[in-house]
């Protein structure tokens, strides 16, 4: 017979056809889930989130892969209950030999569980900043703002401080606007409040709040804090102090550089000419 | 302004200009507004448009899909039931297609839309904020601009309570139109931190004609939620 080769028992009683028709089976099988996959995308994306539809498809693709590796082991004439056991017990094998792996495999199903981030949003991990990617089983890959891969081992995530800007729906900013001393606080409060009223994404609960902070040594400095959606606080940040400045220099209200009054005593013999301490400041004329 | 129009069409009102015109095989639409003019081209040179008003939770952009009025707070009896009317801002959009399978083209409105929060930064939700009166008739309104809100509150406990929010799930909201713009919503009161409320499908006068909605054109998977269970109370967070 030409394939009887094809029925040379290679290790134990499995031969080599069924080494070939497992193969053939398993490759099916990875083709077919990469079929669903594609067709998924197709028809859903417009239907579910983007980071939603990758962990659907993934589920699918695995689910498929692992029914079709399940019909194709008889095959080999393996009994399944026999192999969880023989399984189970490489596993733990494996487990001792490759401790790393398994501490970022168990890392990735607890952030998996737990859920402290999740694909497409903006975090801080030790000292890397950027947008979550992907959470994969054994590592998390962000998106630095600069647009750089980084790829961070699970356990390495998981014991480290994680900052997720974006995991509220609203989140607080703020910023600190020094005004000149001859300036009227009540005015620039009155206008900034005003600013903020007309800006759709400036929450009104929590209201937005601005009040004189300090006396330095320079200005006198407004604090403002305003709530914003999380989506779009970025924006509304950009935004929203560049027009307070605009409003406030629009209204005659000077944001003053850093000054400092020189006095010298009398008789040093150095004439004092101007009036030392009212120089420098931005009127937006010069 | 609302209704159904056959490709090209210009309309004009209180100073907005929407036209569709012509060109060769494709078509132009222009939207002028107080907020400024958007242009767009149409892939198709027959046809009709629909104006009509949507759920106003689309401006500037969109960031929540809840809707929050915020009045005067009124005393609600122990286990009675009153009607209130309030005004809300509308949003105008504009849509192409049939009626099973339609897109949205654009949306506009005369009104300045403004967010809030509804519960903490943790567990809560940005809400599109209305702040308006509270009428014991149906007020009079510009179709444009404002649209009316029939509102029946019940309280079902055992205690007086003072209303002066509602929130809204919008992905069921249901807009209907005639010389008015209108919506009917009921609100069950289980205790001055609970309440449940729901937009009903049905028009509140006899006779209005249901609007094209914006939330089918975005093809979601999840399903419309008829219903939102308030859980951060029903009045002021500083009390009455």
């Amino acid at each position: 017979m030409a394939f009887e080769y094809l029925k040379t028992e290679i290790f134990g009683t499995v031969t080599l056809l069924d080494l070939i028709v497992f193969g053939v089976a398993v490759l099916a099988t990875l083709v077919i889930s990469k079929i669903a996959g594609i067709y998924l995308k197709k028809s859903l994306s417009d239907r579910v989130e983007p980071t939603e539809l990758e962990k659907l498809i993934k589920a699918i693709q695995v689910a498929i892969i692992i029914v079709g590796v399940y019909l194709a082991l008889p095959s080999f004439d393996i009994n399944v209950a026999d192999m969880l056991v023989v399984g189970g017990t490489i596993g733990l094998v494996i487990a001792f030999a490759s401790q790393r792996i398994v501490s970022n495999f168990g890392s990735g199903l607890f952030l998996i569980a737990e859920r402290p981030i999740k694909p497409g949003d903006n975090i801080n991990i030790g000292e890397v900043s950027g947008m979550v990617e992907e959470i994969r089983v054994l590592s998390t890959i962000i998106k630095t703002h600069e647009g750089i891969y980084v790829r961070i081992p699970n356990e390495k995530v998981f014991t480290s401080d994680i900052t997720n800007y974006v995991a509220n729906v609203a989140r607080r900013f703020e910023y600190t606007i020094g005004i000149s001393y001859q300036s009227d606080a009540g005015t620039a409060i009155r206008i900034i409040k005003s600013l903020l009223d007309e800006h759709p994404f400036v929450l009104r609960h929590p209201a937005p709040s601005v009040f004189v902070d300090t006396l330095a040594d320079s200005s006198v400095n407004l604090r403002v804090f305003i709530w914003a959606p999380s989506r779009v606080w970025w924006s509304v940040r950009t935004e929203m102090l560049w027009a307070i400045k605009k409003a406030l220099e629009d209204a005659g209200i000077r944001l003053p550089f850093p000054q400092r009054v020189i006095t010298f005593a009398p008789g040093t013999g150095v004439a004092l000419t101007g009036r030392a301490g009212q120089e420098g400041e931005c009127d937006g004329r010069s | 302004m609302f209704g159904i129009y056959q490709i090209p069409f210009q309309i004009d009102a209180s100073g907005i200009t929407v036209m569709v015109d012509r060109e060769g095989a494709l078509s132009t639409y222009q939207r002028t507004s107080p907020w400024g003019t958007v242009r767009k081209m149409l892939g198709f040179r027959d046809g009709r448009a629909v104006i009509n008003p949507v759920e106003p939770v689309n401006l500037p952009q969109e960031v929540t899909g809840m809707l929050e009025f915020h009045f005067m707070p009124v005393a609600v009896r122990p286990e009675s039931l009153i009607s209130l009317y309030l005004k809300f801002p509308v949003e105008i959009g504009v849509f192409s297609g049939a009626a099973d399978n339609y897109t949205l083209i654009d949306v506009f409105s005369l009104a300045r839309p403004k967010y809030s929060l509804y519960g903490t930064p943790e567990k809560g939700v940005i809400t599109r904020h209305v702040e308006c009166e509270v009428y014991e008739s149906v007020p009079l309104t510009h179709p444009l601009e404002e649209g009316v809100l029939f509102l029946s509150i019940k309280n079902a406990s055992r205690d007086w309570v003072w209303v002066s929010r509602v929130v809204f799930e919008t992905s069921s909201l249901r807009l209907f139109y005639a010389d008015m713009v209108a919506m009917s919503g009921e609100m069950e009161i289980f205790s001055r931190l609970v309440a449940e409320t729901r937009i009903l499908g049905t028009p509140p006068v006899e006779g209005m004609k249901q609007t094209l909605r914006v939330y089918p054109t975005k093809k979601s998977l999840i399903p419309e939620k008829t219903s939102y269970l308030m859980e951060y109370g029903v009045g002021d967070r500083d009390g009455v």
